[in-house]
């Protein structure tokens, strides 16, 4: 393994570090990028045996809530939605990163994307598989989750598609397919090369049916770019959209701390924070670990930091101007609720969120904050934590106060609520897990396709010197 | 149907591709293709291919999916069983547009996903080519062409190719 590319091996100043360290060959790129699918690391099966242990929590905690009922869990008259929602909206955020990744940096044309998109799309897709849990065991009645969806029936009902926790349903429905189809399609040409380098016939028959018969055709390749181009182009708006209807179940209420038109681009720009941040958590320990320190390089991780700290002072924007509009408009409750946030019961959440959303970002301004990966590593935590404690805040505070005050309450949650989160965490995790033993983490189709871009680009610039 | 034979050539450049891919279309074989590990450059030009019908696919998806969602929410909710709150309007425009969104997506994604499998006849994973264990580095860091000749054909395509200067060149038949 050669060692990654340190700051004093750039020629210039100016130049960033490189997206490929070093000059591999296709088949270089090939047995390294594979290499953690046929030999399995040491330590995998320690953490999946831990992931496997921790997702018996996830059991428990939605068993105990089937059997007992929704009683089981610590919300209540007047905080109706707690841990429920507030992971749910939490988990679905983290979805974003990945098709943000893949779609609007593919459409951008930022080749840095193309060793952590496919990483990020997995993600992606287990976050919003997690999210889909808790809106589904919130119904209390899951057996009948198919009402959700207009279906011929004896009692001649349709769901009320002006109610917005509807279109919650379409939309993330709808995201959760859409980033698996884009996902897969880009993974054939991958599945491809694992079946081709596979070492056993078992391999090779299981690779073979999961790559569907790909054999690098260029009459197969035309249909194939143009067709993930416009996935990507429709993927875009996607993600900006499921985010926003999220925020409309809360912005459509007339209750104070929910009422407000900023929820929409300020919960999408959380969104990508947080899921920058998640994918940050995740690549750091992956790429040392998985040995892809190659093809995820400084930049990758300094770019990461950067887009880090734009959507990180566009949530401290949001911050900023929902207290502005709840003292200018004069209202009252408004003014009430933002002033309960800072002083009331749940104060220390409040100001918890603010240090990791708003403080922690800043010292990504500093370039040696950007590569100074144990920090990185540090602050990505930091802002998991901060942004699930701002759905804390944006769902309980505005809930536990409200107009009268002889309905006021408090909430805390049980241990049914706890197992059943530190559950979906450890059940993402094993999924996680099983797609780095069994699946191409890096695209490896896309990783040497941008090295002979970057040949050309190279010898074409070395010509043209001359 | 006619057996025909399967004739594979590796070439060491793109170069050298291209050029034996045009050479074999000039002398009239329609058949031919190029399969390499990454997306070719200049493929699309060098087989003449016409454009992809992958972006029409997608609109009419996407047609088909705004068209299903406008007709699903106006005649559940305004003709089947119409929900009258507070005599607001049965077909409020503004609040069906999420949904007429996300289907849209939603069917231009599948038309797209399996368009582009049908158009390749996918899943397909007993091809010829696959019959030649050289070809497996096709997908990993070779450069290879392909062309579907008649049987008695072969021979005289495979020697034509070796001589332009194919690292390697195979033959596999099919049975038709």
């Amino acid at each position: 393994m050669t060692p990654p590319a340190t700051a004093a091996a750039r020629t210039d100043a100016l130049e960033q570090a490189p997206l490929i360290v070093g000059t591999p060959t296709d088949r270089v790129l090939n047995d390294e990028l594979l290499d953690h699918v046929w030999n399995p690391k040491r330590g995998w099966k320690i953490l999946f045996g831990i992931a496997l242990a921790g997702t018996g929590l996830l059991l428990t905690g939605v068993t105990v809530t089937l059997a007992r009922g929704i009683g089981m869990w610590g919300n209540n008259i007047p905080v109706a939605w707690a841990y429920d929602i507030i992971n749910f909206v939490w988990w679905i955020g983290i979805g974003h990163a990945g098709t943000l990744i893949s779609a609007i940096l593919l459409l951008f044309q930022q080749k840095w994307r193309t060793s952590i998109n496919r990483f990020a799309e997995a993600m992606t897709l287990f976050a919003v598989m997690q999210a889909g849990l808790f809106p589904l065991i919130h119904l209390g009645r899951p057996w009948f989750a198919f009402w959700l969806f207009p279906s011929p029936a004896t009692l001649g009902l349709w769901p009320n598609f002006k109610s917005p926790l509807i279109w919650d349903v379409f939309a993330v429905s709808t995201y959760l397919t859409v980033s698996f189809l884009f996902w897969y399609l880009g993974l054939i040409p991958d599945l491809a090369a694992l079946r081709d380098a596979s070492r056993s016939k078992a391999q090779r028959i299981a690779y073979g049916i999961f790559a569907l018969g790909w054999r690098g055709s260029a009459r197969h390749y035309q249909h194939y770019r143009i067709g993930y181009l416009i996935l990507a182009a429709l993927s875009t708006p996607l993600v900006l959209s499921v985010h926003s209807i999220v925020s409309f179940d809360f912005a459509v209420s007339q209750l104070p701390g929910w009422h407000t038109t900023i929820f929409p681009p300020y919960f999408v720009a959380g969104a990508v924070f947080s899921g920058f941040a998640m994918v940050m958590t995740l690549m750091i320990p992956a790429r040392k670990f998985l040995g892809f320190e190659r093809v995820v390089t400084e930049r990758h991780l300094e770019n990461m930091a950067k887009v880090m700290l734009v959507t990180g002072l566009m949530v401290s924007y949001g911050y900023l101007m929902e207290h502005f509009i709840a003292w200018y408009s004069g209202n009252a409750y408004e003014a009430f609720v933002f002033s309960n946030r800072a002083n009331g019961p749940y104060r220390a959440i409040y100001f918890a969120m603010l240090f990791c959303n708003v403080v922690v970002p800043q010292a990504f301004w500093w370039r040696k904050a950007r590569t100074n990966i144990a920090w990185l590593f540090i602050a990505s935590l930091l802002v998991n934590v901060g942004m699930w404690t701002e759905r804390f805040i944006i769902i309980v505070t505005s809930l536990h106060r409200d107009y009268l005050p002889s309905s006021w309450g408090m909430y805390a949650p049980t241990w049914v609520d706890w197992s059943i989160f530190t559950g979906t965490l450890c059940f993402f995790s094993l999924l996680f897990l099983l797609f780095l033993r069994f699946v191409p983490a890096v695209a490896v189709t896309e990783v040497k396709e941008l090295r002979h871009e970057l040949a050309h680009a190279h010898a074409g610039g070395k010509e043209a010197a001359h | 149907m006619s057996a025909t034979s399967w004739v594979l050539a590796e070439y060491r450049s793109e170069e050298e591709l291209y050029a034996a891919a045009r050479r074999l279309r000039m002398a009239g074989h329609a058949s031919v293709d190029l399969h390499s590990p990454y997306p070719l450059t200049r493929s699309d030009e060098v087989l003449g291919l016409s454009r992809s019908r992958v972006p029409l696919l997608a609109l009419l998806g996407g047609l088909a999916g705004v068209a299903t969602a406008l007709s699903m929410q106006w005649w559940t909710n305004a003709v089947d069983y119409p929900i009258n709150v507070g005599n607001r309007t049965l077909v409020p425009y503004p609040a069906m547009v999420p949904i007429t969104f996300e289907l849209g997506v939603l069917l231009s994604a599948f038309a797209i996903f399996f368009g582009a499998l049908g158009l390749f006849g996918f899943p397909r994973t007993h091809h010829p080519v696959f019959e030649v264990e050289g070809f497996r580095t096709a997908s990993i860091d070779a450069l290879w062409l392909s062309v579907e000749v008649k049987p008695e054909e072969a021979e005289r395509v495979a020697e034509d190719l070796r001589r332009s200067g194919a690292a390697q060149v195979a033959v596999a038949p099919e049975a038709g």
